[in-house]
């Protein structure tokens, strides 16, 4: 479940967030799921515990995750969350990037329109469910 | 857990220790990095309480180390020149480290021998040097220290051992909060595994810090600009540049925000930020003024 490449260049406990965001986005971790503790991910990944708390309090404060003294961690509620505007942008930018090349490549507008409409049609069945 | 203060030692006027100081959290992976003769293993006998400091303090567990017996029976070692007493299997140094080690552990002692496959009944003189490696391994963690000192100690094994041996390390700072130490030149395996970082040179600590603070406070950027177009390097701190062709290179110090900002405002071509390794931080920060070397790396 978990993909942490050690010849990356991005730091691992970023890499410990994103992976959990893509879970959490991505609907396989659900709303108050409780998440392995930070003894087991370490254990599980053999990775420094010390990195692992570092990616939940990360994840904590990007309200991704909430705790609950001596229980645990678990997935926040998608409203929970915080002040997204900063990576907004930044995926903003990151899409502009694909559009670019996706244009020079010469691949049809309305392909690419097709594409934001399936995701978009893809989330809202998700959320209705 | 580990406190060094202004440590100096000489051996016959050579100033090995320059007023060094080191410090380990508790439950922490500390990587302790330098060039050779940089001071690295005698700080290491300090803290084992084999050598004793000029001057300064040492303390493990909040006390002075030297010939203490009670902070020493917490404290387990490997060096990087491994000694056994050659006429004994690795059974008989554990009846040996059983005794001197009031935590010592059977039932974990017996688990590891089963898992890195051992024959406990041959002479370890009779072992090859990784199988040495893998017994003292063995020997350190079955007397559950409380800090672990490890000099250049995965070098030798081969990858499954290496995994077998970090999963074992892992496991006892995640289940009981054992401090670590270790020194190695693999640099890349160090990023993997440690929190915090000492980078030491001429017997001096030049910078001690969490890893990844350290990795995110300096980046190195390529960029190509459209022709006329000039760096905007207003307020940043370059550290580093250098021009290929038409690509230039940088080496900065700051948030990543703040260059990534300035640079888009110039309008590149192509831009790549990328975060320096911990190999890339260590050439550049005991690489001096040595331009060549620098230009090995970057």
């Amino acid at each position: 479940m978990f993909r942490i490449d050690l010849k990356s260049r991005k730091a691992i406990y970023e890499q410990v967030v994103d992976n959990f965001k893509e879970m959490i986005i991505s609907g396989i971790l659900k709303p108050d799921e409780k998440v392995p503790s930070v003894r087991e991910l370490a254990k599980e990944l053999t990775i420094n515990p010390n990195t692992i708390q570092k990616a939940y309090r990360e994840l904590e404060s990007r309200g991704y995750f909430y705790s609950v003294s001596g229980l645990g961690n678990f997935v926040a509620a998608p409203s929970d969350k915080q002040d997204n505007s900063a990576r907004i942008n930044e995926l903003k930018d990151t899409l502009k990037t694909a559009l670019n090349e996706l244009m020079y490549l010469e691949c049809p507008k309305e392909e690419i329109m097709e594409i934001l409409k399936d995701t978009a049609l893809m989330r809202e069945g998700e959320t209705e469910r | 857990m580990i406190r060094v203060n202004n440590v100096t030692k000489s051996f016959d006027g050579f100033p090995a220790l320059n007023g060094l100081s080191l410090h380990v959290k508790k439950g922490s992976i500390y990587g302790l990095v330098g060039v050779n003769g940089s001071g690295k293993t005698t700080i290491i006998k300090h803290l084992i309480g084999v050598y004793k400091q000029d001057e300064g303090e040492v303390l493990v567990s909040g006390e002075a180390i030297y010939d203490n017996v009670s902070v020493k029976e917490k404290t387990a070692y490997i060096s990087d020149d491994l000694y056994f007493f050659g006429m004994y299997s690795l059974k008989g140094s554990a009846l040996y480290y059983k005794k001197l080690y009031p935590n010592w552990n059977d039932e974990r002692y017996a688990q590891m021998v089963h898992q890195f496959g051992l024959n406990e009944k041959v002479k370890l003189s009779k072992f090859s040097k990784g199988m040495q490696k893998q017994a003292a391994f063995i020997l350190a963690m079955s007397s559950m220290p409380e800090v672990l000192i490890l000099d250049e100690p995965i070098d030798g094994l081969d990858p499954l051992i290496r995994r077998l041996v970090i999963k074992y390390i892992v496991e006892d700072v995640a289940e009981r909060e054992m401090t670590v130490l270790v020194s190695s030149h693999n640099l890349k395996e160090m990023e993997d595994l440690c929190d915090s970082i000492g980078i030491i040179n001429k017997g001096k600590m030049l910078i001690e810090r969490d890893l990844d603070d350290l990795k995110s406070d300096v980046h190195k950027i390529q960029v190509v600009f459209p022709e006329g177009e000039e760096a905007p390097l207003d307020g940043l701190e370059v550290l580093y540049r250098e021009k290929r062709g038409s690509v230039e290179l940088f080496i900065i110090r700051g948030e990543r925000e703040k260059i990534e900002n300035n640079f888009k405002k110039s309008r590149p071509i192509v831009f790549d930020l990328l975060p320096l390794t911990l190999e890339e931080i260590f050439v550049y920060e005991t690489g001096g003024e040595n331009d060549e070397l620098k230009e090995i790396l970057f």
